[in-house]
């Protein structure tokens, strides 16, 4: 009777035990189900919204992955102007350079300016411009003129049969007067050393010749244009 | 008895369940599984008093080891990705309406044979 009493109790206390955790978590699924069964998205399957994250994460990296090529052509873009600009730049430096050079532009600067005339004892012939010329530029002549014509790399300075002197196909005369745009001491010194230089030289000789310095010399453009027929670049 | 500590466990189940912290969506499918093979438990107990062959050892051994199983093997569904829940939701639901079908018979076999006597005993007193 007294076992029978105990056994009932403890079945007793089982059946509540078993009811209490059914209970619980019976309640505490409605629980979760009621706060987490609100939209659509949380009524979808766990698989289903790992399906759908990874769908837009593949996605979002390859439309970084686009950004990120786009970014970098726009950077190469961008640096392929710079350069440009640059180059045309550089280009642009070039041609001025090259322009003045060539005589194609008006220029001025420091220099000497030497005015050489006949006298009754010495007619000037064209290799008198000629060794004057070549003592300019070794002395760092920059642009050279002969009464307003322009010497350049193509010039020539020639004596006609009748006593003319033809400077790049025009004709010049005495006085003669040859700007040099260039140090102004390099000039007038190498011209005017003693004895070896080019004015005693040609005193001597007779030739009525004055040297003057001035700090801005204006050299004209060249007039004449010879074509460029023959040569070409590259080698051969 | 019994019946006062069937409600008492209910009641402190009950509220157990709403103060406990929430579960996770996540595991909220094993959750509901478990409570499927523990409701197929408790029909197939009272089935079983109805026939009068209810043990207690079976019943709560059949209610823990159901649940903890049914939980097993949604887990392993899901690493297969084999949707095995849904075969212990059928076994279960499918055996919680055997049992209800017991228990429904065995009350409507007793309810005519009620009426009958009761019908009998009113003829009986006109």
């Amino acid at each position: 009777m007294k076992k029978e009493k105990k056994n009932e109790i403890i079945m007793n206390v089982i059946i509540s035990a078993v009811c209490i955790v059914l209970f619980a978590i019976m309640f505490m699924q409605f629980k979760t189900i009621e706060e987490t069964d609100i939209t659509a998205i949380e009524n979808m399957r766990e698989t289903e919204l790992r399906t759908a994250i990874a769908e837009w994460k593949g996605k979002y990296e390859e439309a970084l992955e686009q950004l990120e090529e786009n970014k970098k052509s726009i950077k190469e873009y961008e640096q392929t102007i710079e350069d440009n600009g640059e180059a045309s730049e550089l280009i642009d430096k070039d041609l001025q350079e090259a322009d003045m050079k060539l005589g194609k532009t008006d220029i001025y600067g420091e220099g000497i300016v030497i005015t050489i005339k006949n006298t009754d004892d010495y007619q000037i012939q064209a290799y008198d411009l000629i060794d004057l010329i070549n003592e300019l530029r070794y002395a760092g002549a920059e642009a050279i003129s002969i009464n307003d014509v322009r010497i350049f790399s193509t010039s020539y300075i020639v004596q006609l049969a009748d006593g003319l002197t033809l400077v790049s196909d025009q004709r010049v005369t005495s006085p003669f007067v040859i700007k040099a745009i260039g140090n102004q001491t390099y000039l007038s010194s190498s011209l005017s050393l003693k004895d070896s230089g080019y004015i005693d030289r040609n005193k001597a000789r007779g030739m009525d010749i004055e040297l003057e310095t001035r700090n801005s010399i204006q050299i004209l453009k060249n007039t004449s244009n010879r074509e460029v027929k023959y040569m070409k670049e590259g080698e051969k | 008895m019994i019946l006062i500590a069937i409600v008492i466990g209910c009641i402190l189940g009950a509220v157990i369940g709403i103060y406990a912290p929430m579960v996770p969506y996540t595991y909220s499918g094993y959750l509901a599984i478990a409570i499927i093979a523990a409701l197929d438990s408790v029909f197939g107990g009272i089935a079983a008093t109805l026939n009068k062959n209810f043990d207690l050892k079976i019943f709560v051994t059949g209610f823990f080891g159901n649940a903890i199983l049914s939980i097993l093997l949604t887990y392993l569904g899901q690493k297969l990705n084999v949707d095995i829940y849904l075969a212990a939701i059928v076994v279960f639901v499918g055996r919680m309406f055997n049992n209800l079908a017991i228990i429904r018979r065995y009350y409507l076999n007793k309810w005519p044979s009620k009426k009958e006597e009761n019908k009998n005993e009113t003829e009986k007193s006109k």
